[in-house]
């Protein structure tokens, strides 16, 4: 199978250079060309992205762009759409991960993006979302109007798909002109997205541009990151830095780095009705994705005193990773990614052979691992694909010391627990760091509008334009009504 | 090897060392031999270091099961870092050996040592197999600290002892407390040079980065004489620049005037007691192997299982002259088995993750700051 990532306004595939990536997975292949544009060609890309916007996308109104970023997402919905057919067939490939789980998690990830969820996904942001549109009037006096950048990059990472579509779709409600940097690890989806927009509204295709370079290629960065005026960045904190260190002083870098998620498990939810439903929720989190999403849950700590142990609970977990695991295959792992598992499980095991140490659940050979601790442990990522540890604590409140020194890496948390304690702990854990609290179940589909990092994803893209009261006033002065 | 009839439980260390020393002293070992010694370390293993023991239980692998060397259950080099594992008591080593901790965020794996002479016989039998190569005694030029520096060093130990046994008298250290002596290294190059007489230039792979950088800057080359000689080992480390296999002993070859066949790198590690060498780095990445008392395998490090020949996994080794720990264990190096030994391609430690979740590599990263 071949696939051509990118979409690129203006250029014509001839006069690219290709660069072949190969994946293969599910006993498939599929052969991705990605673009390796010149400088020159950047930098007319860049130009036309920057000249088309301000021609044609900031004279749209945001209801009209939420209009077709509804309809490119309603096709993308539709199970009969080619685009539709294309992504369930070929992105289990690139990725890895099954079928079943890149279907089930496309639905459910576009559906946060139709229309009344953009709209709401505005709100958040804008008091009154007109301002993108026209000057409004402020509460201080005097209009304000919100602008989007000229030309707004996104340096996108990983396999995760939708990802990207997030921060595309976020671009384009404040109109600015975009360019996207898809990852080597899944470079298509943003693509084709950009190419449903662009059969809709040609016009609006003409405003924005997919790309590829090979991450940390300096010279590519370079040219690119000399053309943004704001770069979304995405990815681990070295690249970030690499990054940060070529980005003009004059642009504005909005990073989101990696995080790790975690979850806590009151008494309240432990007993023999609840316990059970809550596992499989718990196992759902940690299977989807195999752990790879910023919100996927690396540890549980788990309250002691109800009716169920911590320990009996971390069984249950257990039964339901394995049952996932026959639903939902763990997808194929690369030897670092095996090593990673291996070696995070065996050292848990020696531990527990050093005395009072962990409880290890399963099999080594087993597409899952659980592991149980008694004491209090402080938060620590897993070996990922399916790699949880559990920690007996004796309250929730214990966990807060626990994760507090991690703070630039918090941002998911799943809380299981009545709603007075679930108030109480959030209180807590919004101060240590943690931006946002959702159910068991729900870790890896965040709800429309959420705020990623606890940013204003729109409002951080966006400058403002005052008219002062005082210059309205003087205006008045001017006016030829004026006696 | 061991007395046969005697119960595993009574081998005393004395036993072992004993008869690790004379399997050593063996030309060679068929797979056979190499076998039944091996049972007999892991029955000692197994009795001794409780650890060991119990892991080995877990993985249900004990003295009763264990019939074939390759189901010695093997122990990932991390373990060494939380526990200690030592068949005897800690406190009666003659010598710890730590990891330098550049890679766990700080923290060390030790290898405890009551004795040192099987470590000395293995490497000694070894180093003078394959890197002198008939040579009696050889000028030696080390670039690494010497033991005094670095008394945790298992490399600063391989190097004092190579000097020792196998240097001649005018061989010496090059880095002290301010680094690379530069001038003093040059000095004993031009002496060489004139010479006539084979050189040997020993240490660190970031070492002899530091050399040819220096080097380049004051625009020098020599021409060590025929059947001199370079031994690298380690990788780079963060402590020089990067360089590519190819482009390191082109550089070392062209400022040195050393064949890169004559280039030969040392795979050791802390938790190991035997090395593994290639013979020169011609063509790159070159085959590795090992001694009759040390046996490698490639293996799907999930399920353990080996894989078969020509595919690309993890390596565990067998070092049977590690004795007082564990003999068997599973590395972070990926490699590939092929005609003759393996083929090393790289660390598998820091797996990031493909999304953007947190992986262990990353925030141990961090946790150093």
């Amino acid at each position: 199978m071949r696939e051509v990532a990118g979409h690129l306004p203006g250029l014509s595939a001839e006069e690219v250079e290709w660069r072949v990536l190969d994946f293969a997975a599910w006993g498939e292949s599929v052969q991705v060309s990605v673009p390796v544009l010149s400088e020159a060609q950047a930098l007319a890309l860049a130009a036309r992205v920057r000249e088309n916007a301000r021609a044609y996308l900031k004279t749209l109104s945001v209801a009209q762009i939420v209009a077709t970023l509804d309809k490119a997402v309603a096709r993308l919905l539709d199970r009969d759409d080619p685009w539709r057919r294309k992504a369930e067939a070929v992105l289990p490939i690139v990725t890895g991960y099954d079928a079943e789980t890149v279907r089930l998690g496309l639905s459910g990830y576009l559906r946060t993006f139709r229309a009344p969820q953009l709209q709401r996904f505005l709100a958040e942001d804008f008091a009154n979302p007109g301002v993108l549109d026209a000057f409004q009037p402020a509460m201080k006096g005097g209009f304000t109007r919100a602008h989007g950048p000229e030309l707004l990059l996104h340096v996108w990472a990983g396999n995760v798909p939708g990802l990207p579509l997030w921060s595309l779709m976020s671009g384009l409600l404040v109109k600015a002109g975009t360019v996207g940097k898809v990852a080597s690890a899944e470079p298509l989806l943003a693509g084709w997205f950009a190419k449903v927009l662009a059969e809709i509204d040609p016009k609006l295709g003409e405003c924005l541009a997919v790309v590829w370079w090979k991450g940390g290629d300096a010279e590519h960065e370079r040219v690119w990151l000399s053309q943004a005026d704001t770069i979304v960045a995405f990815g681990g904190n070295a690249a970030l830095a690499a990054l940060r260190d070529r980005v003009p002083v004059t642009a504005r870098f909005l990073s989101h780095g990696h995080k790790i998620g975690f979850g806590l498990v009151s008494a309240a939810a432990l007993d023999t009705r609840r316990a059970g439903p809550l596992a499989r929720l718990v196992a759902h989190d940690v299977a989807r994705y195999e752990q790879q999403g910023c919100y996927s849950p690396q540890m549980l700590f788990v309250a002691r005193g109800g009716r169920l142990s911590p320990r009996d609970f971390a069984e249950q977990v257990s039964r339901e990773l394995a049952g996932f695991a026959r639903r939902h295959p763990r997808r194929a792992l690369s030897v670092a990614e095996a090593a990673g598992v291996a070696s995070w499980r065996t050292t848990e095991e020696m531990r527990a052979f050093d005395g009072e140490g962990p409880v290890v659940f399963g099999d080594a050979a087993d597409p899952w691992s659980v592991v149980l601790v008694e004491e209090a442990q402080p938060l620590a990522p897993s070996g990922l694909n399916r790699t949880l540890k559990i920690v007996a604590v004796d309250s929730l409140d214990a966990v807060i010391p626990l994760i507090a020194p991690f703070r630039a890496f918090l941002q998911s948390a799943a809380v299981a627990a009545a709603p007075e304690e679930l108030f109480r702990v959030a209180a807590l854990l919004g101060e240590a760091g943690v931006t946002r609290i959702c159910a068991f179940g729900r870790m890896t589909a965040p709800e429309a509008g959420w705020h990623n990092d606890g940013r204003f994803n729109l409002l951080d893209l966006v400058t403002i334009t005052e008219i002062e009261q005082s210059a309205e006033l003087a205006a008045e002065g001017f006016a030829d009504y004026v006696d | 090897m061991v007395s046969r009839g005697k119960a595993w439980l009574d081998v005393t260390e004395a036993e072992i060392i004993e008869a690790l020393l004379a399997f050593i002293d063996r030309d060679e070992a068929s797979e056979a031999e190499f076998e039944r010694m091996a049972l007999d370390v892991f029955a000692y293993q197994f009795a001794n270091n409780p650890p060991y023991r119990r892991f080995a239980i877990q993985r249900g692998r004990t003295t009763l099961t264990v019939r074939d060397w390759r189901d010695i259950p093997a122990v990932p080099i991390t373990a060494f870092k939380d526990m200690t594992l030592s068949c005897t008591p800690p406190e009666r080593a003659q010598r710890v050996f730590m990891t330098s901790g550049t890679t766990q965020g700080g923290v060390r794996g030790k290898s405890h040592h009551p004795t040192l002479a099987v470590w000395d016989r293995s490497m000694l039998v070894n180093f003078r197999a394959r890197f002198m190569r008939g040579l009696e005694r050889i000028e030696m030029g080390i670039l690494f600290p010497d033991e005094e520096a670095m008394p945790n060093s298992s490399l600063a130990h391989y190097l004092a002892l190579a000097k020792q046994e196998c240097g001649t008298a005018d061989s010496e250290g090059f880095i002290g407390a301010d680094g690379l002596d530069l001038a003093r290294l040059t000095a004993a190059l031009e002496r060489a040079q004139a010479s006539g007489r084979p050189y040997a230039l020993l240490g660190a792979s970031y070492s002899f980065v530091h050399l040819l950088d220096a080097l380049a800057a004051q625009g020098r080359r020599f021409a060590l004489p025929k059947g001199s000689r370079i031994l690298d080992t380690g990788g780079f480390k963060g402590q020089s620049r990067e360089m590519g296999a190819d482009a390191f002993y082109d550089a070392l070859s062209a400022a040195l005037g050393v064949d890169r066949s004559a280039c030969i790198n040392m795979y050791g590690m802390t938790e190991l007691s035997t090395q593994f060498y290639d013979d020169g780095n011609a063509i790159c990445p070159p085959v590795k192997s090992g001694p009759h008392w040390i046996r490698s395998r490639v293996v799907d490090p999930v399920s353990g299982r080996d894989l078969p020949e020509g595919s690309t996994g993890v390596l565990v080794h067998h070092d049977l002259a590690h004795f007082n720990c564990v003999s068997a264990i599973l590395t972070e190096d990926a490699g590939i088995m092929v005609e003759g030994g393996f083929k090393l391609l790289g660390r598998v430690d820091g797996a990031d993750s493909k999304g953007c979740s947190l992986a262990v590599a990353e925030f141990l990263k961090a946790a150093r700051g």
